[in-house]
């Protein structure tokens, strides 16, 4: 049975790890397991920028993962970037098989009070979009729609967990495609 | 497929590769150049809506690949990409026409902002041009003329298919006349009384696409102001003309199958199940079938619109209908222009019937539209027509086609040793004719 592996980097502490299983299998149909696959992302480290850079890390994620693992989802909590674009809160390969998240940018705004339940959310939503791209599928324009691509925290907020009408049916061609 | 095209052009393989990545996620069609030479090269070919070039490249630099684009499609829009240092060579792009310029690296946020308002900007001028193009035909082009063999399989065709309900699907070249076919159909349907409502899937830019086709409720998104109904409610007891279907989004594929299927659908915003009663008929200049393929188009969607389907020819194949339509539209202009031109001279004719018409029939339309405008005879004479100018024949590479002309007329020449009448019958000319191509290409008979 394939399952989708999240994979917490340097042992970061993934507070919704069993929230976000079950959303993920809700979302895309497949059992998640927890197994940390990077020990450290060191390798992919910029001095210059003082950020990581995640398409070296997605490469590297992609060749390391068990065979059982049709998806990988890694999260960190260092800062990602791209060498165009001054930061990213994540990158996936596009219909391929590595995700990364990082929650570095993802406490903006958050109240002491309630930043375990509010960041595992945020958590929840950034790995549905990430891992949504490597099922293919695109930004959505409908902002309610987990595929919309957030230029905010607040609309990260506002989104809900769940794929609009027609990015489920796009999910559902993907899948019977496999 | 509205799907955007971007042209990336950066000499640095790294950054080229990123931002490609990056854009490729928001559902863009991405192609990448290493070098502003490759990206002149690229542009021959394919037609991009938005160019982002790196100002810093050896050879041919950013600022030559923005000028070279605003020389051959002003309507293109160039966004510059540049490091701190190069400011003024930005600001120097953006006096030469580019639209905007990046500095990198740069936020996410500022790269889909100015995406998105390009997108807008062309959306609303396709818009516009659609619209201009729709009233032209409204008021010009009311019949569909020709004498041709395909045509009359095709006016049989529509008569055949007009009376059944069934869903229709026109595919042919651009200015085939795949509207007027369409229209046609209706107006010989037992829907004819009711009405018959366009929607251009290419220009209706795509977030609007879904207000436009199913109407919104009051207040279902900020420019609500008013509950408005949607083409398919207007469309009741009519026929929904779908025009350019090949260019409609993966979303609304998933839409417009759905309402196929079931009749049934909602306002934007609202929550109340409408039915509506009407034919469909849809209409490509592109090989659907092959966009199945690809995967860009639904096979669902395909075989649910693909029920009776037929191709109009271009004009190319049916060379026998141009002295028609051309009459026929010279008449129309010389009436609308108030001018006293009698008839198209028959060299002007002959040049008429050897033409290609990559435009099609709207392309013949516009040649005698603008040869009435320009003669001053009685006669539209070879020099009025546009596809003679020395630097449209350049374009449109004709050039050669003359000389295969004068060569072949050479050759017959000497083949009959001369014999006018057993030439121009060889030839599929009069004599007349044959004379004039004579005089024109100084062929002179050996002494």
């Amino acid at each position: 049975m394939q399952k989708i592996i999240i994979s917490p980097i340097e042992n970061i502490d993934v507070c919704s790890d069993q929230l976000l299983g079950q959303e993920i299998h809700r979302t895309f149909g497949f059992q998640t397991e927890i197994k940390s696959l990077l020990q450290d992302i060191n390798f992919a480290y910029d001095l210059k920028r003082d950020q990581y850079h995640s398409t070296v890390i997605l490469e590297k994620l992609a060749n390391t993962s068990p065979s059982q693992a049709f998806k990988v989802a890694a999260i960190t909590d260092k800062d990602l970037f791209i060498p165009i674009l001054t930061h990213v809160y994540g990158e996936a390969q596009l219909a391929g098989k590595a995700c990364i998240v990082s929650t570095f940018r993802l406490k903006e705004g958050l109240s002491i009070a309630n930043i375990e339940k509010e960041l595992g959310n945020r958590i929840v939503k950034e790995v549905l979009h990430e891992l949504g791209h490597t099922f293919n599928l695109r930004h959505c324009h409908d902002n309610s729609c987990i595929m919309h691509y957030c230029r905010s925290m607040k609309d990260v907020d506002r989104k809900s967990n769940q794929l609009c009408r027609y990015c489920k049916i796009l999910l559902e061609d993907e899948l019977k495609k496999l | 497929m509205l799907v955007t095209k971007i042209l990336i052009v950066d000499d640095e393989p790294i950054m080229r590769e990123s931002l490609a990545g990056w854009l490729e996620r928001d559902g863009h069609h991405i192609d990448t150049s290493a070098s502003g030479e490759d990206a002149i090269k690229k542009l021959k070919g394919t037609r991009y809506d938005v160019l982002l070039v790196d100002i810093k490249m050896e050879g041919i630099s950013g600022l030559d690949v923005l000028k070279h684009v605003k020389e051959s499609d002003p309507d293109v829009a160039v966004v510059m990409i540049t490091a701190y240092g190069s400011i003024a060579t930005a600001i120097e792009a953006m006096k030469n026409g580019a639209y905007d310029y990046l500095l990198k690296p740069f936020d996410p946020d500022e790269l889909g902002i100015i995406i998105e308002k390009i997108l807008k900007n062309q959306a609303q001028l396709r818009e516009n041009i659609y619209l201009k193009a729709q009233f032209k035909d409204r008021t010009r082009f009311e019949s569909m003329i020709g004498q041709s063999r395909p045509m009359q399989e095709i006016f049989d065709l529509i008569m055949d298919v007009s009376p059944r309900d069934s869903t229709v699907m026109i595919t042919g070249e651009t200015g085939t006349g795949k509207g007027l076919a369409a229209k046609a159909i209706h107006s010989n349907s037992s829907r004819c009384m009711g009405p018959f409502v366009v929607v251009n899937c290419g220009a209706v830019p795509e977030h609007l696409m879904e207000s436009e086709l199913f109407g919104h409720q009051k207040g279902a998104f900020t420019d609500a102001k008013e509950t408005k109904k949607g083409r398919l409610e207007i469309s009741h007891g009519g026929t929904l003309f779908l025009d350019e279907i090949g260019e409609i989004s993966m979303r609304m594929q998933i839409d417009l199958l759905r309402v196929l299927e079931d009749r049934v659908f909602y306002r934007v915003g609202g929550t109340q199940p409408l039915k509506s009663d009407f034919r469909v008929i849809a209409a490509t200049n592109r090989n659907l079938e092959e966009a199945v393929k690809e995967g860009i188009f639904r096979e669902d969607l395909y075989y649910r619109l693909n029920v009776i389907s037929f191709e109009i020819p271009p004009l190319r194949e049916r060379k026998e209908d141009i002295p028609l339509l051309a009459e026929h539209f010279l008449r129309r202009f010389t009436q609308e222009t108030n001018k006293s031109i009698d008839r198209i001279n028959r060299d002007a004719m002959d040049e008429l019937m050897l033409y290609e018409w990559p435009g099609n029939v709207r392309e013949l339309e516009n040649a005698i539209e603008r040869a009435v405008v320009v003669s001053k005879s009685r006669y539209i004479m070879p020099e009025d027509l546009p596809i003679f100018r020395p630097d449209y024949c350049i374009t449109l590479k004709d050039h050669s086609l003359k000389e295969v002309e004068k060569a072949h007329i050479s050759k017959m020449l000497n083949d009959t040793q001369w014999n006018i009448k057993k030439c121009s019958e060889i030839l599929g000319i009069d004599r007349s004719t044959l004379y004039s191509k004579i005089k024109r290409y100084e062929l002179k008979k050996p002494d």
